[in-house]
């Protein structure tokens, strides 16, 4: 009971717990006055004079944006998912030399996010790069494919689709290493057992795998969609004539040097995440009851 | 079935490898396999190989500067986060604490911000005075603590954890305090884990670019990734690009060829515990 306790008796904890508090306290105050500091400096900017945050939703910029990082997320995170289920089935069993083909799978993640971004800007170059070299059909082993070298940069669709061919080629190992977490966990009875039912192997994906990879995936989804959300560094590289979110707040901040509303569109930001995270945990209730209903 | 899988691993190591190729190839390339002015197509090995790019990047005093930078950022983010961090992770691995996962979310609480989001406040605060008076490498240092020492508390809790509190007993039966068996007993044994942590946060530090480029904005010093961004505004080429990019790559994937045989280590270890 609280109120049986004397003060005394308090202090007494206090001064004998003072030591553990001591060791606790440096990290935790640094990163709970950073966590409060960002918070309140997010808020205070959003609603300073004006309401900026209100203005957004008036703002041409913003709304571009907006739809284009949503597009981002949504070939970006499914993407990512496919390309981490394969790397993670190709290594799930072992072979010779799986140990060095494990250790090379993890090679991109590194790479500094710039680095690929801008290696990827050289080898996608305009007029001359190898990528238009090759598709000009001008290495002879290559068909020729296009008469004028394309200008990747040139166009919405190309440059922010290079963007996602970034993230995603940069990020493949942490999708792969959650999978194949995931794909370890099943056991092999379980497939031996469908064998000897005579299920082929693209049933036993099918029917066995897939459903029981389902957290794991549902995992993924959940992280990818953040990592999209919230992306600057590929975007801000390899499509800086059409922003992401991300790029806006760093365009509204340096160039036209409008710290509240930069700050709006990062609180947005926030949000944006915390929805997504939301509604795909309430996904994941939903899925594993309806799994475990099998 | 084997063949289909032999066939895709090549696919997918073509995919991996060939940019890390393509910055490899134009760092070693002569003028002639890069400025073909349409009239042939770039060559897949350079006509006459040299390594003229890496001899004229060690002779500028901007490139050796931010080199210099971001090692430096790199170390000084490594001391703080575990100067913090350490004995915040050795209160939570040893001792009852109440509320302690209230306590461990708020330690993750500020890794909830999108970096992009969080870097206007840190910028808007950091930039403006006492802040600003500061060197920017303790700023940029500063920052990417804040981003490393979440992880930092956590591998080091781990590493407490893994230590058998019978050694602390005896040592307090020897009659050693409270701080002198932390920093006499428990600091040495934990060394190897924490130099973990450690290479962890020097390899966040050295690859970070959104909070140095922030807080680094106005003034001339500066870290690599930064460095390599304010290079690309004048559009050089390729040549000199990939020779920073480089330089850049080489001690993290080194790092990480070297340290994942202990990492692995390290996760079965756990698990097996």
């Amino acid at each position: 009971m609280p109120s049986s306790i004397k003060p005394s008796y308090l202090l007494h904890r206090l001064k004998s717990n003072l030591f553990t508090i001591g060791f606790f306290i440096p990290a935790f105050l640094y990163l709970v006055s950073f966590f409060v500091i960002i918070l309140v400096y997010l808020l205070k900017f959003s609603f300073s004079e004006g309401i900026p945050f209100l203005q957004l939703f008036s703002s041409t910029d913003f709304k571009a944006a907006l739809w284009r990082t949503f597009w981002f997320m949504g070939v970006g995170t499914p993407l990512q998912l496919v390309v981490g289920l394969l790397l993670a089935l190709l290594i799930q069993q072992s072979f010779k030399g799986v140990g060095a083909v494990r250790s090379l799978f993890m090679i991109p993640i590194a790479i500094p996010a710039l680095v690929t971004a801008v290696i990827i800007d050289l080898v996608f170059s305009y007029p001359f790069g190898p990528i238009n070299d090759l598709l000009l059909g001008r290495h002879g082993f290559f068909p020729q494919i296009i008469n004028v070298p394309i200008n990747w940069s040139g166009s919405e669709f190309l440059s922010l689709g290079l963007a996602i061919l970034g993230k995603t080629w940069r990020d493949m190992p942490i999708s792969m290493l959650i999978l194949l977490a995931g794909l370890q966990t099943i056991e092999r009875e379980q497939y031996e057992a469908a064998r000897t039912m005579g299920a082929r192997s693209w049933q036993e994906f099918k029917y066995l795998t897939l459903p029981l990879l389902t957290p794991a995936i549902l995992t993924i989804l959940i992280l990818r969609s953040i990592e999209n959300w919230k992306e600057f560094v590929f975007p801000f590289i390899l499509a800086p004539a059409y922003p992401l979110l991300g790029v806006l707040i760093e365009r509204l901040y340096h160039v036209e040097q409008n710290p509240a509303l930069a700050a709006s569109v990062a609180l947005c930001l926030v949000a944006l995440i915390g929805i997504t995270t939301l509604v795909f945990t309430l996904i994941t209730k939903m899925v594993r009851k309806y799994l475990v209903r099998i | 079935m084997k063949s289909l899988r032999f066939i895709l691993i090549c696919l997918v190591l073509f995919f991996i490898i060939f940019p890390l190729f393509m910055m490899t190839k134009y760092s070693v390339s002569d003028r002639e396999s890069i400025v073909t002015g349409g009239k042939y197509p770039e060559p897949f090995f350079p006509f006459s190989p040299t390594l003229e790019m890496f001899r004229a990047l060690s002779a500028r005093n901007d490139f050796v500067g931010a080199g210099f930078t971001s090692l430096w950022v790199g170390l000084l983010a490594v001391a703080f986060s575990l100067f913090l961090g350490a004995p915040t992770a050795f209160a939570l691995a040893r001792f009852k604490i109440p509320g302690l996962a209230v306590l461990l979310f708020f330690l993750l609480s500020v890794r909830l911000f999108p970096d992009i989001s969080a870097v206007i406040p840190v910028a808007e605060l950091l930039l403006s005075r006492p802040f600003s008076l500061l060197p920017p490498v303790v700023l940029v240092g500063l920052a990417h603590t804040l981003l490393a020492l979440p992880y930092t508390v956590y591998i080091a809790k781990g590493v407490f954890e893994s230590i058998p509190r019978d050694l602390e007993e005896q040592a307090h039966v020897l009659g050693a305090g409270k701080a002198r068996t932390f920093l006499k007993i428990l600091v040495p044994l934990a060394l190897p884990g924490l130099g973990a942590a450690a290479i962890y946060t020097f390899f966040l530090s050295w690859n970070e670019f959104i909070f140095a480029y922030f807080l680094t904005f106005q003034g001339t010093e500066t870290t690599l990734p930064v460095y390599l961004l304010r290079i690309l505004a004048w559009s050089p080429q390729k040549n000199f690009i990939s020779a920073i990019s480089l330089v850049i790559c080489i001690p993290v994937i080194v790092f990480t060829f070297l340290v994942q045989r202990y990492m692995k280590e390290g996760l079965t270890a756990g698990a097996v515990k």
